[in-house]
């Protein structure tokens, strides 16, 4: 079986499993005493229908050759560089709320550098402290937006 | 003459709103030519700002952004052989081995010239064809809109994937996303799990900014790994004004490549990529010289690039007229104006014609200020393309995330955008389009509404979309688009087999 197939395959199952679940909660959607209407529900089923269909398509595409089953090219980075860069993201998200923009961005702008392939440690330091600090400022003095600073309100 | 061309023109002619347009413009130029950032990253990048800037300036910035990202992209494949943007590759096929040459700068200048000339011949579509389309899409009913939203879902798929089956997967995983908060019609929870942040459902915004910019930034990782780059300051650009015998040579590609991007600009889905290999391939046949083309023919490089810019302004009609985006970027266009109260759709010329028109003639200025900016700045601009990528990428990173944040001022959003990155980067590895999802979430709600309510006004005979001769067209549309899409499936599948069995 092609690597394409055998991702279909694996695609079918999953959206399978997603289109009961989606139907189970459509199924618990509150209804409305309206005389000729449609329920709330009604547009859900629909697409639960429509997404079994093309999900029974797919897992026939994965079982059988009916259709062009070329790969698409992968991204081509090594598995540390994407793990780092997974760890570095949910650890940006997770202390954006506490740090703020400014405080958050700049060990993500420090951490990003690196996985670009950057090694020295000034302009590491000196493109993450000031280019962060630059796109906060203009965005928060700027252009008005107003985004929190965090634990450095005071500071910033 | 229509009162409202006039204040359109005066609105799109305001101080404020040319300088928006020439910034756009040379935003645009930068992220187009700089390999790796499509425009709609660039529009991503300038979002949040559109958020805070009166409707009609920040609309001016983002169509400067479009016609010019169109642009730019070719100026990094006539020197790098790099496309800036998928619509120029077909720009690089004469445009490299001409600049190889020695001749970049000719190259660049038969480029932005028949950019220009593109950009402002689907100007004369926009101006001429909209307000005609807008004013028969006021007859259409409830069921007739269910159709087209219809159609233009289906013709999204059939372009956007090679397999009809994953771009229809990928439309109804967007549709049942877009299930999440309000029904449209009761204004009932649905789908939000007592969870404030969802009632209002999951805006398209903040999924366009994960889907598009995470995938890219992965992309672009795997590049500067490769050591994927060039150096385009060694580039010996000399004149860029064309000569009188290249604009002669340009007559023909652009006579072919103008009508085929405003048209192809119009149907939703087939884009910039589809409209310039198509000209290309046109030109070449009807050329006296086609031995010329892939060995650097003035032609071959006119031919996409008016196409290109064709589709511009092609892509704005079913925007403007149907609130149909055709494209990622049209689609945040259209975000850009539902956040300021303004609904596409032919109400636009009805409620706020001089805003509909200010539209248009932005679109103007923006290939006037593309071409002026192109020509006089091109020997700076290119120097942007030796930026390090080190720096450029976590940029676009913390943009992004500002940009999902100052949506809705909430960090919610920005896990969203997250999480709809991770849902890109899968959608890749399984080879399903993100475009069709991305569509399927601006027009859903439509889809819905219009759905609902013909049924209810019918009394669940759903004959209502067959007795409508305008329902009746956009549903033998969409069938078609659907078989012409297994056709062609089924001709690359035999293409493999014989490619495979020798």
């Amino acid at each position: 079986m092609s690597n394409m197939r055998t991702r279909n395959l694996i695609a079918a199952i999953v959206l399978l499993f997603l289109c009961a679940g989606y139907a189970y909660l459509t199924a618990h959607l509150p209804t409305r005493a309206i005389e000729n209407t449609t329920q709330p529900s009604f547009f859900p089923w629909v697409i639960t229908f429509c997404l079994a269909v093309l999900s029974l398509f797919l897992l026939a595409q994965g079982l059988l050759p009916i259709v062009s089953t070329k790969t698409p090219a992968g991204v081509d980075v090594p598995a540390k560089r994407l793990v780092f860069g997974l760890i570095l993201s949910i650890a940006y998200l997770i202390a954006l709320p506490i740090l703020g923009f400014a405080g958050a961005n700049i060990p993500l702008f420090a951490g990003l550098m690196m996985l670009y392939g950057e090694r020295r440690p000034i302009w590491i330091i000196g493109g993450s402290v000031l280019i962060s600090l630059f796109v906060f400022y203009l965005f928060r003095e700027g252009f008005q937006i107003l985004l929190p600073a965090g634990i450095l309100d005071g500071i910033l | 003459m229509n009162p409202d061309i006039i204040d359109g023109f005066t609105q799109a002619s305001q101080f404020e709103t040319i300088i928006a347009v020439a910034a756009g413009c040379f935003i645009g130029l930068i992220v187009g030519m700089i390999p790796g950032l499509t425009i709609s990253t660039g529009i991503i990048i300038v979002l949040p700002l559109t958020f805070v800037l009166e409707p009609e300036i920040s609309i001016a910035l983002l169509l400067g952004l479009y016609v010019s990202g169109m642009t730019g992209g070719s100026f990094s494949a006539i020197l790098l052989n790099i496309p800036g943007t998928p619509s120029a590759s077909a720009t690089a096929i004469d445009g490299n081995p001409m600049a190889k040459k020695g001749e970049a700068g000719r190259a660049l200048g038969i480029a932005i010239t028949a950019s220009f000339i593109g950009g402002l011949f689907s100007f004369l579509c926009l101006f001429f064809i909209a307000p005609i389309l807008a004013e028969i899409a006021l007859k259409f009913q409830s069921p007739d809109l269910f159709s087209l939203v219809f159609f233009g879902l289906t013709i999204i798929c059939s372009f956007a994937a090679q397999s009809l089956v994953k771009g229809l997967l990928s439309a109804v995983i967007g549709l049942a996303i877009v299930t999440v908060g309000q029904d449209p019609m009761m204004g009932t929870a649905r789908f939000t799990f007592d969870q404030v942040n969802l009632i209002s459902g999951i805006h398209f915004l903040t999924a366009l900014i994960g889907l598009f910019a995470i995938p890219q930034l992965v992309d672009n990782l795997a590049d500067v790994l490769r050591g994927k780059s060039g150096n385009a300051g060694a580039a010996n650009i000399k004149s860029v004004l064309p000569k009188l015998s290249d604009l002669k040579l340009m007559r023909l590609p652009i006579t072919i490549g103008a009508p085929i991007g405003s048209f192809l600009g119009i149907l939703p889905g087939a884009g910039g990529p589809i409209a310039a290999f198509i000209s290309y391939d046109y030109t070449k046949k009807l050329s006296k010289n086609p031995e010329e083309f892939g060995n650097g023919s003035p032609q071959g490089i006119a031919a996409p690039e008016s196409a290109n810019n064709a589709v511009t302004g092609g892509a704005l009609i079913p925007m403007m007229t149907l609130g149909i985006p055709g494209d990622p970027v049209t689609a945040i266009l259209i975000g850009a104006l539902l956040i300021h109260g303004l609904a596409p759709g032919p109400l636009l010329f009805i409620e706020n014609g001089e805003f509909a028109y200010g539209i248009i003639f932005s679109f103007f200025w923006a290939n006037i200020f593309n071409i002026i900016i192109a020509f006089i700045g091109l020997r700076f601009l290119v120097k942007v393309l030796v930026i390090p990528q080190t720096l450029l990428m976590p940029t676009i990173a913390i943009l992004c995330v500002i940009g999902s944040y100052a949506l809705r001022n909430n960090f919610f959003d920005v896990y969203v955008m997250f999480g709809f990155g991770m849902l890109g980067l899968i959608m890749r590895w399984l080879d399903i389009p993100i475009v069709p999802l991305l569509l399927a979430m601006v027009l859903g709600r439509q889809l819905e509404e219009h759905l609902r309510v013909s049924l209810i006004a019918s009394k669940d005979d759903v004959s209502v979309f067959f007795t409508s001769p305008f329902s009746l067209f956009f549903l033998c549309l969409a069938a078609a688009s659907v078989f012409w899409s297994l056709w062609v499936e089924h001709k690359s599948k035999q293409k493999q087999q014989s490619q495979a069995s020798p």
